[in-house]
């Protein structure tokens, strides 16, 4: 028997049955911790941001505020407003044991900021760390036909912007240095879950996954990755489902990485999560590219590309997602 | 002062050695990126390449397909800053 598949529209991604879904993910969560992994609840990392905020709330759906410890990580480049919105979202849910963890002084004593800092500094003559803000960006749109690639922004103090295209050298090197973040972020959230034989739940979604937006042993590295197969704005339509506070709801994903402020969109996605989901959506299931620049209102040379820009960005980030081979 | 023939063979050596690709499989009009020769590191490392061997410096809007897409365009575009 031939199934016929759902012309693409822009709802094609929208739950149904949300009630259902979420009851089937907390099920799956709770018997992936308790009986696979053999361990007694869960350890979550807090940002304020929507992903760890759903998996929270998923968490503690699924085994109960008092068997989830939520910890807060911040770092100096921290924003505050993230500290705040994660204390409000455990209050929300009720967890019994938060923690506050600042990782300032593991970053400082693996010279996170200095590596980093010298980095910019060498592509960026006047850069200075003490007062100038700075943030890493792809500048070119995602139907560009040639690979991304990244630009670094300084911000002075009088509002005066300097963005230069990135070297190799000096990219590699300030990614390397900012991913210590997430990867301290990581030894935290094994200590603790270690120490209260938890598992550590991991809150990537399906495009930090499929797109390789991640660091590898960082924040890629958990026990269990509940939402990694939903879209983004399915995780919004779980977070509104679930009550996750509407100032998180309503706040643009952030990378909270880099000194200047910078949306995820800035960072890595090159275009709104709304038509990304759509898109992606689209490739993945192999919809004609003019059935999805019609819905799309885009051209097809312009789908085309996104398409070659996923393609690209799942075949480069491969690395990622591979274990060790042996 | 390099010639087109220099610039050609040296934008083709590196290309191959840094793919370890086969030879006959990178024309002088193969587009590069297009047939996943190199990736956004790989256009990375070219950039620092094309600096190194012809001392020239990429800015962010000369960061276009029409510049990089084939071994071809590249030396266009390497004439065009000498």
């Amino acid at each position: 028997m031939s199934t016929i598949r759902k012309p693409f529209s822009k709802d094609i991604l929208h739950i149904e049955n949300i009630e259902s879904v979420c009851n089937e993910i907390i099920e799956k969560l709770k018997n992936d911790v308790t009986r696979k992994l053999q361990r007694r609840g869960a350890v979550i990392g807090i940002s304020g941001g929507i992903d760890s905020s759903v998996c929270m709330a998923l968490s503690a759906k699924a085994f109960g505020s008092n068997k989830v410890t939520a910890i807060m990580l911040p770092e100096q480049d921290s924003s505050n407003d993230s500290l705040l919105l994660a204390e409000k979202l455990a209050s929300k849910f009720n967890i019994t044991e938060t923690i506050l963890e600042d990782i300032t002084k593991a970053l400082e004593g693996f010279e996170c900021y200095k590596r980093r800092d010298d980095a910019i500094g060498s592509v960026i003559n006047n850069f200075d760390p003490t007062t100038d803000k700075a943030k890493i960006e792809i500048k070119q749109d995602a139907a560009s036909n040639l690979p991304p690639v990244f630009s670094v922004t300084v911000i002075k103090p009088n509002g005066d912007v300097n963005s230069k295209l990135l070297p190799v050298k000096e990219y590699l090197q300030i990614v390397a240095s900012t991913n210590f973040k997430q990867r301290s972020r990581m030894s935290m959230l094994y200590y603790h879950a270690e120490r209260l034989h938890y598992a550590v739940i991991g809150t990537p979604n399906k495009h930090e996954v499929e797109q390789g937006f991640f660091v590898k042993h960082g924040d890629g590295g958990a026990d269990v990755m509940p939402i990694a197969h939903l879209y983004k704005t399915q995780v919004y339509q779980l977070a509104n489902y679930l009550g996750v506070p509407q100032e998180i709801i309503d706040r643009t994903p952030t990378t909270d990485t880099y000194t200047a402020e910078q949306t995820q969109e800035d960072f890595f996605y090159q275009m709104p999560f709304e038509q990304m989901d759509l898109i992606w959506y689209g490739w993945e299931n192999e919809y004609s590219i003019d059935e999805v620049a019609r819905v799309m209102g885009k051209t097809s040379d312009d789908i085309q590309n996104i398409y070659k820009n996923f393609e690209r960005k799942r075949k480069t980030t491969e690395y990622l997602r591979m274990r060790p081979i042996f | 002062m390099h010639t087109e023939t220099d610039i050609k063979t040296k934008i083709k050596n590196y290309i191959i050695e840094s793919t370890f690709d086969d030879v006959e499989k990178i024309k002088d009009d193969t587009l590069i990126f297009e047939e996943g020769i190199l990736d956004s590191m790989g256009l990375l490392f070219l950039i620092e390449f094309l600096q190194e061997e012809f001392n020239l410096t990429t800015t962010d809007e000369e960061l276009v397909v029409e510049n990089f897409q084939s071994i071809n365009s590249m030396i266009t575009f390497v004439e065009s800053k000498m």
